[in-house]
């Protein structure tokens, strides 16, 4: 090594000391996210709501972090806790609860999925998914190295975000340039995009990257609803998108040009020409593997996307997590970067990407921040009609979901998993989409005739030994008692006064207490504030 | 004495669209249900208030696709004609098919499109194309014409679902206008779904009504934003459309319709629509199986006619002497037509080339016959109509703006394609 490179070397090196220590001296993000949305709220003079109670506070982050509400004891125990610490200790504890990994893996599937994937056949049991994502991030493996893994797809169990779209490259890039960029291209499959700058060229040298996948069925394993359907994804050497021009102007029987990959923004795809003589393998029905191409496109895709110098990908996904947690993107919606949406807090959204880098994409780590910050821990409530709120100004409203929905009524009602006899399906259909195409809540008559007239959600709140509500009639507490404990168990708070004496006469109006207990629950889990995480 | 108004005292047709409605039932005691729905509604003064409320609609879906040549397009004489014969109708010089005699009568009030040319040849995305005027290919969530209707002529605090259908029908719900203006599916001949019965006795499902509404009120005071205001809403519904439920039963009426509509569950179910739209649902689908005639074609279509024959112009007469007809749209059309071409099978297979939609009723002119295949009905031979351009006409004359403008995510989408273009000349 000659002195110039030594001294190169020495440079970095104490490059690198310097940006460590002033690290150190630097606010963690959790403050320096406070600090803007004050200054914000200042300049605009936006007016906020004050901080959330303990019981809110509680119950949103158990929805958030482990997919369910609080039992009786641990609502008990955080209230009566008198610490000053006790919130972040109750995220500490979330986070490593064996629930996280699981609910954080279910909202990515969600967002990779969606309720209604395509090839139906292939993505309605998603365990082996769920599984390997859920490892991932029980390992708390970085984001950047989970999703070249998924871009790869040759991880056992990691094949169906693209078995989803089998034989359909452009639909698949639309999703990934959603998720994993941002960008809506989907305006640019069918035209140049009327309001950016993007073209049909720029979607259709995304196409190029995904065009020579293809999905090998391995045939199916276990039986009934736990039948799976495994897939290998290979790679084809050749074969390229064809783009036809503006779709308006199609003709039947125009085939269109082929069009060579190039990366959103960016330079066009280095591609060695095909080695001589060579013969695609034939792809037919049964084949269970391809040999892996002396050049993978999907290779060079992953690595592109999970770069950190990529411009797109970190700001996705720090933007997309912020609006888990926060109930709306920095940019919103959260996959719809562009001029006509800018960011409402651009400088925090700056920072966020920045040390989300700079934290080797650390999941956790930004998690953390986020739900310790105290715009996190703001109360929903007032009168608002703005929802979700613009400014963060308060807490967001959101409608439990089918998997959270069922899991709280699991623990409000003391029911031990697997005895309960529940469809999961009904649950999937009257409350697995709530949302209109912007994503407003919107009260079903499906949901509430669900509510209110099936078994499904009777076999929680009706008298069964060892359940909640044998448990209250069993107990020799005057009613007053009982019904706090009711409240706190259902709707992680105590009763007011008034709340109080109604149930309490309400539980006392017949001879007979075990509908009188039932009723009464079947009420609290038939609130709005069941059903949402407020 | 000229009768004044005073307040408390509402005069019985107030009671059928509104809130009005529950709270009669709340005032009185625990567990009593709201009067016999139907004792209220067959009076005039209900009719009259109705046809206040705006535009209504009824679909009659010929699941599997009817055949245009065996019914208002014939070709007789040709080698594609088949053996069917001609009458007469009420329109002179036009003749249909032998085995519609009762509606050959009612040509007058039927605006009938005979140069239908459409994109989506199968059943699945002809299904969906002709429910909600988009290809299926799109995957693109976009609502079946029912949903539409019910969003624009719907009534948020009706006591009724605002889109109800029954028998074989739509594959596409209501999309991006989300739950809310979801189908309420009935059975075949208006069984109601799932989850429509009560696990308990009245007077508990009442006061446990009333501690939840005493509940929701208590946390209205500190939390009204939308989505809580949303799901009190959706829960009042599912109550008040249970206090109504004896609307959908049919078993006491029917013998003396049972005449007007044929004794056949496809009749019945064009009875029960006639009765839902009179009691203020804006939408109702009934769908008729199975006209999907590969083989035996005319076997087929002279069954399935003769039940249709009588249905669909019971429909219309019912719907006339009750002084509903102006103000309803009846719809009938499948996903696609039959081929002129008769197969080998006696059989006629699925053609988008050139076929037929009928609509009647309100918003719509009667006794005109719009567009014209060519001798063979090989194709249209002028003024083609499109699946946008049939659903701009529906919505027209429903008075629901055909260019009304909806997002998914960030995305606008109308509720017909781009260039769909009303039919003035069947619009009244």
């Amino acid at each position: 090594m000659n002195t110039a490179a030594h001294l190169l070397c020495a440079a970095a090196g104490w490059g690198l000391a310097l940006l460590v220590s002033a690290g150190a001296a630097e606010p963690p993000l959790r403050e320096v996210i406070d600090g803007h949305l004050a200054s914000h709220w200042k300049k605009s003079g936006v007016a906020t709501a004050g901080r959330a109670s303990d019981a809110t506070f509680l119950r949103r982050a158990f929805l958030d972090l482990v997919g369910t509400i609080p039992t009786y004891d641990e609502a008990r125990g955080f209230l009566d806790d008198k610490a000053l610490d006790k919130r972040a200790r109750l995220i500490a504890s979330l986070m490593a609860d064996e629930r996280y990994p699981a609910q954080q893996a279910q909202a990515w599937d969600l967002a990779l999925f969606g309720r209604n994937p395509p090839n139906s056949d292939a993505t309605r049991n998603r365990s082996a998914f769920r599984q390997w994502l859920t490892g991932k991030l029980a390992r708390n493996e970085p984001f950047d190295q989970w999703v070249r893994a998924l871009l790869l797809a040759e991880e056992d169990g990691s094949e169906l975000f693209y078995v989803q779209f089998q034989n359909r490259p452009e639909d698949l890039t639309e999703v990934f340039s959603r998720i994993f960029l941002g960008t809506q291209l989907q305006c640019a499959r069918c035209h140049d995009h009327p309001y950016s700058k993007l073209t049909q060229q720029d979607f259709f040298g995304m196409a190029g990257f995904f065009v020579r996948l293809v999905s090998l069925d391995q045939g199916t394993t276990g039986s009934g609803n736990q039948q799976v359907r495994r897939f290998r994804v290979g790679e084809k050497r050749s074969g390229e998108v064809l783009f036809a021009g503006n779709m308006k102007e199609a003709q039947p029987g125009r085939k269109g040009d082929p069009v060579k990959p190039r990366f959103l923004g960016g330079a066009a795809l280095d591609e060695p020409a095909l080695p001589a003589g060579f013969k695609e393998p034939e792809v037919k029905t049964g084949t269970k593997s391809l040999p892996k191409p002396d050049f993978s496109r999907k290779e060079k895709l992953a690595e592109w996307a999970t770069t950190p110098a990529n411009p797109y990908f970190a700001r996705a996904a720090v933007n997309r997590l912020w609006a888990r947690f926060m109930g709306r993107g920095i940019v919103h919606p959260v996959d719809d970067f562009g001029a006509d949406t800018p960011p409402t807090h651009p400088e925090l959204l700056d920072a966020l990407t920045r040390e989300f880098i700079a934290h080797k994409f650390d999941l956790n780590w930004i998690i953390g921040e986020i739900v310790n910050t105290r715009a996190y821990q703001m109360d929903g409530g007032g009168p608002a009609a703005v929802t979700p709120p613009k400014h963060f100004e308060r807490a967001r409203i959101r409608p439990l979901t089918a998997e959270e929905l069922q899991a709280a009524l699991r623990t409000a009602g003391g029911t031990p998993a697997d005895t309960d006899n529940v469809r999961n399906e009904y649950f999937l259909r009257y409350f697995g989409d709530p949302n209109n195409g912007q994503g407003d809540f919107q009260g079903g008559l499906g949901e509430h005739l669900f509510l209110n007239n099936s078994d499904n959600v009777r076999n929680f709140l009706r008298r069964k030994k060892g359940n909640f509500a044998d448990s209250l009639l069993l107990s020799t507490e005057p009613w007053e008692a009982r019904v706090d404990r009711m409240f706190l168990t259902v709707l992680t708070r105590l009763p007011s006064a008034a709340e109080r004496a109604k149930f309490v006469a309400y539980l006392q109006s017949d001879t007979k207490p075990e509908p009188l207990v039932e009723e009464a629950l079947w009420v609290l889990v038939n609130l709005g504030e069941f059903r949402f995480n407020h | 004495m000229n009768p004044t108004h005073s307040p408390g005292h509402c005069r019985p047709h107030e009671h059928l669209s509104r809130r009005a409605l529950l709270k009669g039932a709340l005032a009185t005691t625990a567990g009593a249900t709201v009067a016999n729905w139907g004792g209220i509604f067959n009076t005039q003064a209900v009719a009259a208030e109705a046809a206040k409320r705006g535009k209504r609609c009824i679909l009659l879906w010929m699941n599997g696709g009817a055949s245009q040549l065996d019914t208002f397009d014939m070709k007789p004489g040709r080698p594609t004609g088949g053996p069917f014969r001609e009458i007469k109708t009420k329109l002179p010089g036009y003749r249909m098919c032998e085995y519609l005699p009762k509606m050959a009568q009612q040509v007058d009030k039927l605006g009938i499109i005979r140069s239908m040319r459409t994109q989506s040849p199968d059943h699945p995305d002809g299904i969906y194309h002709m429910h909600t005027c988009y290809k299926q290919s799109e995957r693109m969530p976009h609502p079946e014409l029912g949903a539409m209707v019910a969003k624009y002529l719907g009534k948020a605090d009706a006591d009724l679902p605002s889109f109800v259908r029954m028998g074989p029908t739509g594959n596409a719900g209501a999309g991006y206008l989300g739950p809310r203006h979801a189908p309420f599916d009935l059975g075949r001949t208006g069984a109601l779904p799932s989850f429509t019965s009560p696990y308990l006795p009245a007077a508990n499902e009442s006061r446990r009504s009333d501690l939840w509404r005493f509940m929701e009120a208590e946390h209205r005071k500190e939390r009204g934003a939308e989505p809580f205001e949303s799901h009190r809403v959706a829960k009042e519904r599912a109550w008040r459309l249970l206090r109504a439920k004896s609307l959908f039963d049919t078993s006491k009426d029917w013998p003396a319709h049972e005449a007007l509509y044929g004794a056949t569950d496809f009749g019945r179910g064009c009875f029960l629509a006639r009765k839902l739209v009179e009691a203020g649902v804006p939408f109702v689908e009934v769908g008729q199986d199975n006209y999907d005639s590969h083989a035996d074609n005319f076997v087929c279509h002279k069954a399935n006619l003769q039940v249709l024959d009588p249905a669909w112009s019971g429909l219309l007469t019912d719907l006339e002497r009750t002084g509903q007809l102006s103000d309803t749209l009846v719809v009938w059309m499948g996903e696609v037509g039959r081929t002129p071409q008769i197969n080998n099978r006696a059989g006629r297979d699925h053609f988008i080339r050139g076929w037929t939609i009928v609509l009647a009723g309100g918003g719509i002119r009667g006794g005109v016959v719009y567009g014209a295949t060519d001798a063979d009905g090989r194709d249209v031979a002028e003024k083609p109509v499109s699946e946008g351009d049939l659903f701009a006409t529906i919505y027209t004359a429903l008075g629901v703006d055909p260019r009304a403008k909806h997002y998914v995510g960030t995305r606008p989408i109308w509720a017909t394609p781009e260039g769909s273009k009303p039919i003035k000349e069947l619009l009244a």
